[in-house]
């Protein structure tokens, strides 16, 4: 029987040798315009990362390991020490996950379980405007607005306290101040709430309808089926989405500038100012015009970059072992 | 069919937009770079006799900077080929500057203190050009107070931290009608080098005496429970952010931002608020050295606001360049000519009419 | 059904749960409902706070006015217009480079990569590529291009479309996915070559999500501040010369604004924050309506 040839998709037909694979100048151009648009990707990366550590090395090389995690930063002396921004951004996003984990994760099981598809849409858009709102505005919002009324209770909270041991040094002190690590924590926790729900609805409704309904007949109730058949399903995925929501938190610049107080002081009181990687950066960049200086908030930038490639991996990895098992199973 | 009718529309659409954007951005390249300004079309009518052009780069105290900011829009429409870039860094970093010959004039509201005087380069001449004079507020943020009445002692006493809570018998002493809460005092203070502070300071060792025991200086060392801000604006931030603060800072910039300021008791036993017209009262009192500096602080008279200050434009006397005396007598000319009319809607008081001339004399000394 | 096989095991309590367990189920019901109420209060407080103190400070002037008044001056002393026209330009621009370039990768992956290493390494670093926080990109832009062609909204642009790239590429990809094969093997059976096939039908199948994809990557490219600190420096008169010297935009305006106690200053800000806030929510409107009306397949 006369051969069917398969047409080689990449050949037009009606070429005169149908064995002929060569493809057309323009099809063959196309592709190499794609591959390069997907490869700037890469490109962009490597850039970032070697032109960032290039400019840093001044730093590193000038105050050396010890001089990088000292306190003491101080343009005027040529000291460069980075620990407390490390410690306030490290700290604010602590206080925003706590905050906002349970708020995000609690409203994903509510658009997933508990609302009716009539009221998810109205749900989605509120989640949907709450993330539109540039981080600006969160910002102005938080130092006229958000600031000084926390101030208030700050002050409230603070005098009931004193004295008390542990909960004197957290929420204890003299220097309360609207402008602190745990306004900027009540921000950033508003700020990733959208993202950590978004991606945790999105696994979640990947749970199998079987073992769902499963457990409901079995006679649990609907937390009971949310605890059982639910959450051993999701974990992984919510945890991943939650690391993504702690890479934003890490990386956020300009909400925390304005509320976070700007100051270089590490200590346990949370309603204390303090400042943090991205926004000694951005407000310090202005004004840096000698070579170490310039090149210490570059070496900040370089650390923020590779902490937050370093959280996104990992929240990919936990995604990518859970899938493992499963496709094992 | 999969490619409906609709998404042939959109994705015509989407090629117009592309289109649209794109020539867009295409002609906004072309348009002139002199483009900068709306204002620039309304300039080229102005009668200007000045046919200087270049950059007057200048530093310094953040007392000008109000001053200063509308000072550059107004010359602009005078000369418009003078650009002006003022840098409000503080009067001590200004004068430092100024040493290291980075800026053409330096902002100070202080003249050049005896232990920097080994930094003025060896043979330069420091000519001062005062150019404004205005009220040191003392600010505070207490909802419901108005019109406190503070003296020189218990300011010594707020600000080295004897004085911890707003209801301490002190003040309620000068305020016994008002309603003191019994919050604690925050202070609000400068972070930078201020000619600000050393006014403040100065004004606390001439009229508070032995009460006062933190000296006089561009920085000084206040309590570890202060809040230090960078700039008048910071200082002023701080104090709007903070219930119950109080902080020194320059009239122009207390009321711009909104704060209440204290009525501060004079040498003649009068509590007098700050304003244009006390602080012009008390400057029509100073004694005016050769050199043009003075003290405007703890005048006499009924109505002299006590904690007045200055600001003063240095200059070198001999320049190196024949352009920069042209520019520099071209904008401190202005500022001290027409530009003093800019002081009052801003809050500050212009020179008396005395020393305005002598330093308008003192211009034909920049030479080159 | 009791469990059938160990007559000894527990049989299954069938009866209505018992009180403590339905209380449980309610009280976490509740909390969930809390939960999402706790996320309306900000939200709600912010847009209140934005529209009625912004909506004094708008007006005509404040719109197109270019000169920007020093902080000290009061509300009525020149606008928000170079702002305005900053954050437009310096936005479009980036939109017109970032969009086509993520469509053309998202195509490389869906399309030509397969599951070779290439695309899976491009697919994988473009999601790694969303996490990076967006004042990285501003460091990076002003690194390698303001150090040697100074400040410009240029410079601006090139920074958002670093931002937007991997938003782009993850959107139209997912949109890319979901057209089904049998349109693109139809138009194979007809002689088509790839590059017809991708561009004839498989993008217009796809083109509405593609779009409002593309409309939210712009909306939240236009708020950003961080990428613009580094690259555009600031002017105080509208520059429409997106090519050479500095600029301003809006987001930029309210993070300087917003440090200022000026009582001015402070309503510009918000007046810039809303102006800010409805230009991305009508991309954000815009969005919703393309994905309503124009988009054929989705998930």
């Amino acid at each position: 029987m006369s051969a069917v040839k398969e047409a080689d998709p990449a050949s037009p037909a009606g070429s005169a040798n149908a064995l002929n694979h060569r493809r057309p100048l323009g099809d063959r151009g196309f592709q190499i315009l794609t591959l390069a648009a997907g490869l700037l990707v890469l490109i962009i990366l490597a850039l970032i990362a070697i032109s960032m550590a290039q400019q840093s090395t001044t730093w590193f090389t000038t105050a050396g390991l010890k001089g990088i995690f000292s306190v003491d930063w101080d343009p005027a002396t040529n000291n460069f020490g980075a620990l407390g921004f490390l410690y306030g951004t490290v700290i604010c996003s602590v206080i925003a996950l706590i905050i906002g984990v349970p708020i995000s994760v609690g409203v994903a099981m509510l658009l997933t379980q508990v609302v009716s598809v009539r009221w998810s849409r109205p749900v989605v858009t509120v989640i949907d405007l709450l993330a539109v709102v540039p981080s600006v505005v969160w910002g102005l919002w938080g130092i006229i607005v958000l600031a000084p009324w926390l101030q208030h209770i700050y002050l409230h909270i603070a005098s009931a306290v004193n004295g008390i041991p542990v909960l004197d040094t957290l929420f204890g002190g003299p220097n309360v101040s609207g402008a602190s690590f745990f306004t900027a924590g009540i921000i950033l926790a508003i700020m990733i709430t959208p993202i950590i729900t978004s991606l945790s609805r999105e696994v979640i409704a990947t749970v199998p309808a079987i073992d769902k309904e499963g457990a409901y007949a079995l006679g649990a109730t609907r937390w009971e089926m949310i605890r059982g058949a639910v959450w051993p399903h999701s974990q992984a995925g919510v945890t991943s989405a939650i690391l993504v929501g702690l890479g934003r938190a890490l990386g956020e610049t300009i909400a925390v500038a304005l509320v976070i107080g700007n100051s270089d002081e590490i200590t346990g009181h949370l309603f204390y100012s303090g400042s943090s990687i991205a926004a000694t950066i951005a407000l310090q960049f202005g004004e840096a015009t000698g070579g170490e200086f310039r090149s210490a908030l570059i070496g900040l930038g370089l650390f923020l970059f590779v902490l937050t490639i370093i959280v996104n991996l990992g929240a990919r990895a936990i995604v990518e072992r859970s899938a493992r098992r499963t496709r094992g199973a | 069919m999969p490619v409906g009718p609709r998404q042939r529309v959109a994705t015509v659409g989407v090629a117009a937009v592309a289109t649209a954007l794109g020539l867009a951005a295409c002609s906004s390249s072309s348009s002139s770079t002199a483009a900068s300004g709306s204002s620039s079309a309304t300039s080229s009518a102005s009668s200007s006799t000045s046919t200087v052009s270049g950059t007057i780069k200048a530093a310094g105290s953040t007392f000008q900077t109000n001053f200063q900011q509308g000072a550059i829009s107004g010359f602009k429409s005078v000369d418009p080929n003078v650009t002006v870039d003022y840098d409000p860094v503080g009067s001590g970093t200004g004068r430092s500057d100024l040493y290291s010959n980075t800026v053409l004039f330096a902002g100070s509201d202080s003249p050049v203190p005896a232990k920097e005087a080994s930094e003025v380069p060896a043979g330069k001449t420091i000519l001062y050009f005062p150019v404004q004079i205005g009220p040191i507020a003392v600010a505070y943020n207490l909802s419901g107070i108005t019109g406190l009445k503070l003296d020189s002692t218990v300011l010594a006493g707020i600000f080295q931290g004897q004085i911890t809570t707003w209801n301490n018998s002190a003040i309620k002493a000068l305020n016994p009608s008002a309603n003191l809460p019994s919050s604690t005092i925050t202070l609000a203070v400068r972070s930078d080098s201020s000619g600000t502070t050393a006014n403040f300071s100065q004004y606390l060792v001439d009229a508070a005496g032995s009460a006062w025991k933190l000296g006089t200086g561009s920085t000084i060392k206040w309590p570890s429970t202060a809040r230090a801000g960078d700039g008048g604006s910071g200082l002023a931030s701080i104090v709007k952010s903070t219930p119950g603060s109080i902080g020194y800072v320059d009239f122009s910039t207390a009321t711009a931002s909104g704060l209440q300021s204290a009525s501060i008791k004079n040498s003649a036993g009068d509590f007098v608020a700050p304003s244009t017209a006390s602080a012009t009262a008390a400057a029509s009192h100073v004694t005016v050295k050769p050199n043009l500096t003075f003290s405007a602080a703890d005048q006499p008279g009924a109505t002299s606001y006590p904690i007045t200050y200055q600001s003063w434009d240095l200059v070198y006397s001999v320049q190196p360049n024949a352009t920069d005396v042209q520019l520099l007598q071209a904008y401190i000319g202005y500022l001290l000519g027409p530009g003093q009319s800019l002081l009052a809607p801003l809050n500050l008081a212009p020179l008396p009419a005395s020393i305005d001339s002598s330093a308008k004399a003192q211009l034909s000394k920049i030479t080159s | 059904m009791t469990v059938a096989s160990d007559p000894a095991a527990r049989t299954v309590d069938l009866r209505e749960p018992s009180g403590w367990r339905r209380s449980k189920n309610r009280i976490m019901t509740v909390l969930m409902y809390v939960a999402f109420v706790i996320v309306l209060i900000p939200l709600g407080f912010v847009l209140v706070t934005v529209v009625a103190k912004g909506a004094s400070a708008i007006s005509w002037q404040f719109l197109t006015n270019g000169t920007i008044p020093p902080n000290v001056m009061p509300l009525g002393v020149g606008g928000m217009g170079a702002a305005v026209v900053g954050t437009i330009e310096i936005t479009a621009f980036a939109a017109l480079i970032a969009i086509p370039l993520g469509v053309l990768g998202a195509i490389y992956l869906n399309e030509y990569g397969g599951k070779g290493i290439l695309a899976r390494l491009v697919s994988f670093l473009s999601d790694v590529m969303t996490g990076v926080p967006s004042i990285i990109m501003g460091l990076f832009i002003y690194l390698i291009w303001v150090v040697h062609f100074g400040y410009s909204g240029l410079a601006g642009s090139f920074a958002l479309a670093c931002l937007m790239l991997p938003i782009v590429i993850r959107s139209t990809y997912e949109m890319l996915r979901l057209v089904p094969d049998s349109l693109r093997e139809g138009s194979y059976a007809l002689g088509s070559t790839k590059a017809r096939v991708t561009l004839t039908v498989v993008l217009p199948a796809a083109i509405g999500g593609i779009v409002s994809g593309a409309l939210l990557a712009v909306a939240r490219a236009a708020g950003e501040t961080a990428p613009l600190l580094f690259t555009i420096l600031t002017v105080e008169a509208t520059n429409k010369n997106l090519f050479s010297g500095p600029n301003t935009a809006l987001p930029e305006q309210i993070f300087v604004n917003a440090q200022s106690p000026y009582v001015g200053a402070q309503a510009r800000a918000w007046g810039a924050a809303l102006t800010l806030i409805a230009i991305t929510f009508i991309l954000m409107i815009v969005a919703r309506i393309v994905t309503a009306r124009f988009t054929r397949y989705t998930r």
